[in-house]
């Protein structure tokens, strides 16, 4: 590459170069300051500690019940990922592989639901979940979750679907198998990479969520990690490093995720454009 | 026709065999029943607690209330009080908050976001990751995003730290208490959490055009600007919509941020304040004033902001198909 080549790219490298600090810096800031007392932190921010400390860890740990919230957040996400994977791709199966004249239909239905703002139907929800006895409890915001998401999951499974030979199956009915056989032994182990953008996507967005539990979850022993961390953001307004070691702990296992499927992520994102 | 001829054929010499005719049969009378049975669990769930809430909120909205307790019939009752005093100005406040928001996101988020992509398109070292930095924010929660600006961005807080190094600032760093300043401090926060969105869905929209139109268009002689300007973006259009109306959706559903980077009642004096956290506390209270909520105009709320949103995107969509180059 030339010079003048090389001068032409510059100013682009340089708004790439800043958005990448824009991005990095705060995380920088979050991951140092869990290791520092709240002194040091006020002193300079983005300094690396002196002595490394995990007394802030202990902490939030202890004092926030943490270890809880996560174990509600692992539960309730894990759950409700499994039975949206499956009731969707169910109802995915026979929308885009049978000549159903309601089919189109009974997919638009599902589809609509992509945007709907369902927040604004939350004071029937709470209604109806108080006439079936699931306020304040995990079972009960697993059902609005999955109910929420089977819109995308059902969109994304159709589409993947559709895409099939139709021999795929037909050979296997000549064989005598059950519906319910093909679809769990034959069409989903082909459509895997929708199963995994469904799973991925369900389970950020199911994890992240605050305004469900916000609603329907008053007991703390089981809050979520977005709800706990909302309540003591306010609490313990003087203790920094521990309040920055709790956002560090809640934060790392999507963290983890995004490290090991980023590739997939990205591609999901940049295939559906529905991520949210 | 050949071809047809052939389809057929082969369905005769099929359905000459036994096992082939017990299947069609079977086929025709059970096709129904199995698509049924399988739809219906997602039906049921997606029915009890999405549409069956939605369908009964906005027929609710038409009632008088008594705390929760739906009274009489009172026809559009609910929707003019949301356009009387004192209603009209936390409902106008907050709607037009909404429309900032969405403005400033389309800028600062999307158009911003499209350039990033665009320069990633015409590079290719580090582009895979730098995307992936560029969308880490995304897979956090909006609450912990918002509860880490809070600190960064609070008096004693790294934002204020660094402006007073570099000498452009002095002294406290006020910008979540002051009103001229909060709600653009909140669109900043929700761009640079959702960043990551348009630089894939855009980058993915790049990879699709063909590779012709660039060579074309730089064998014209036209810039990196005019490439961007008068060839990319007309075959952009599905990409651009798709993050319009994304952004569209999510912003007149904002509420994560303003609760805990300002309180439900969009501190700094309700400058901040959104349609969602207005209705929340419509339905359910405020912070420190439990129980005084007006699930009637809730109701009416929700439904004006149901039908924005709604006519919003079909309009959208609409516009942005009948844009849409066809290859």
């Amino acid at each position: 590459m030339n010079v003048a080549a090389y001068l032409r790219r510059f100013p682009g490298w340089v708004m790439l170069v800043l958005w990448t600090v824009v991005v990095l810096v705060p995380l920088y800031a979050l991951v140092i300051s869990c290791f520092k007392s709240t002194a040091q932190i006020y002193a300079n921010p983005i300094a690396l500690p002196q002595v490394w400390t995990f007394e802030n860890f202990v902490s939030a740990w202890e004092s926030a019940n943490l270890g809880r919230n996560l174990l509600n957040s692992f539960l309730v996400t894990g759950v409700a990922v499994a039975i949206t994977i499956i009731v969707s791709a169910m109802a995915a199966y026979p929308l885009s592989r049978y000549r159903l004249q309601w089919g189109n239909l009974m997919l638009l239905l599902f589809l609509a639901g992509i945007m709907l703002p369902i927040r604004l139907a939350s004071v029937e929800l709470f209604n109806l979940m108080k006439t079936l006895d699931l306020l304040d409890s995990l079972f009960g915001l697993i059902c609005v979750y999955v109910a929420i998401r089977i819109p995308f999951a059902v969109f994304i499974f159709a589409n993947f679907m559709r895409a099939l030979p139709r021999e795929l199956e037909e050979a296997a009915r000549i064989d005598g198998a059950g519906e319910f056989r093909i679809l769990f032994e034959i069409v989903l182990p082909v459509v895997l990479p929708a199963v995994s953008i469904v799973a991925i996507f369900t389970a950020i967005a199911v994890w992240n969520d605050f305004f469900f539990p916000l609603i329907f979850i008053f007991d703390d022993s089981k809050k979520t990690v977005p709800l706990a961390i909302s309540g003591f953001i306010g609490q313990f307004r003087t203790d920094w490093g521990m309040i920055f070691a709790s956002l560090a702990i809640s934060l790392a296992p999507v963290l983890a995720m995004y490290l090991v499927l980023a590739r997939q992520i990205r591609e999901g994102v940049g295939t559906t454009g529905v991520a949210k | 026709l050949r071809r047809d001829l052939f389809w057929v054929a082969r369905d005769v010499v099929e359905s000459k065999s036994e096992m082939a005719q017990r299947i069609t049969r079977r086929g025709r009378f059970s096709l129904h029943f199995s698509a049924i049975a399988f739809i219906l669990p997602a039906l049921a769930i997606y029915a009890l607690f999405v549409l069956y809430p939605l369908a009964i909120s906005l027929w609710g909205s038409l009632f008088e209330w008594r705390g929760l307790r739906q009274m009489d019939f009172s026809g559009f009752d609910n929707f003019g009080r949301l356009f009387v005093f004192p209603n009209v100005e936390r409902f106008s406040g907050a709607f037009f908050h909404n429309v900032v928001w969405f403005v400033g996101i389309m800028i600062f988020q999307n158009a911003f976001g499209l350039i990033l992509a665009y320069l990633l398109f015409q590079r290719k070292r580090l582009t895979t990751l730098l995307q992936s930095v560029f969308f880490l924010p995304a897979v956090l929660s909006p609450v912990i995003v918002g509860a880490l600006w809070r600190l960064l961005l609070a008096p004693n807080g790294m934002v204020e730290w660094l402006l007073n190094s570099a000498g452009l600032h002095e002294g406290r760093l006020t910008v979540l208490s002051d009103s001229s300043w909060a709600l653009w401090m909140l669109i900043g926060i929700d761009a640079w959490n959702w960043m990551g969105l348009p630089v894939l869905i855009f980058a993915a929209g790049f990879r699709q055009i063909s590779f012709e139109i660039f060579e074309a268009a730089r064998i014209d002689g036209a810039g990196s600007a005019r490439m961007l300007g008068s060839f990319a973006l007309p075959m952009m259009i599905p990409a651009i919509s798709s993050v319009t109306v994304l952004t569209f959706i999510n912003t007149f559903n904002q509420f994560d941020i303003v609760y805990v980077m300002e309180g439900v009642q969009g501190n700094p004096g309700y400058a901040t304040d959104t349609l969602v956290t207005y209705f929340y506390r419509l339905a359910f209270g405020a912070e420190g004033a439990v129980g005084i909520t007006d699930i009637g105009l809730a109701l009416a709320l929700g439904t004006v902001l149901f039908l924005v949103v709604t006519i919003g995107t079909i309009l959208m969509l609409r516009a942005f198909e009948k844009a849409t180059v066809q290859p």
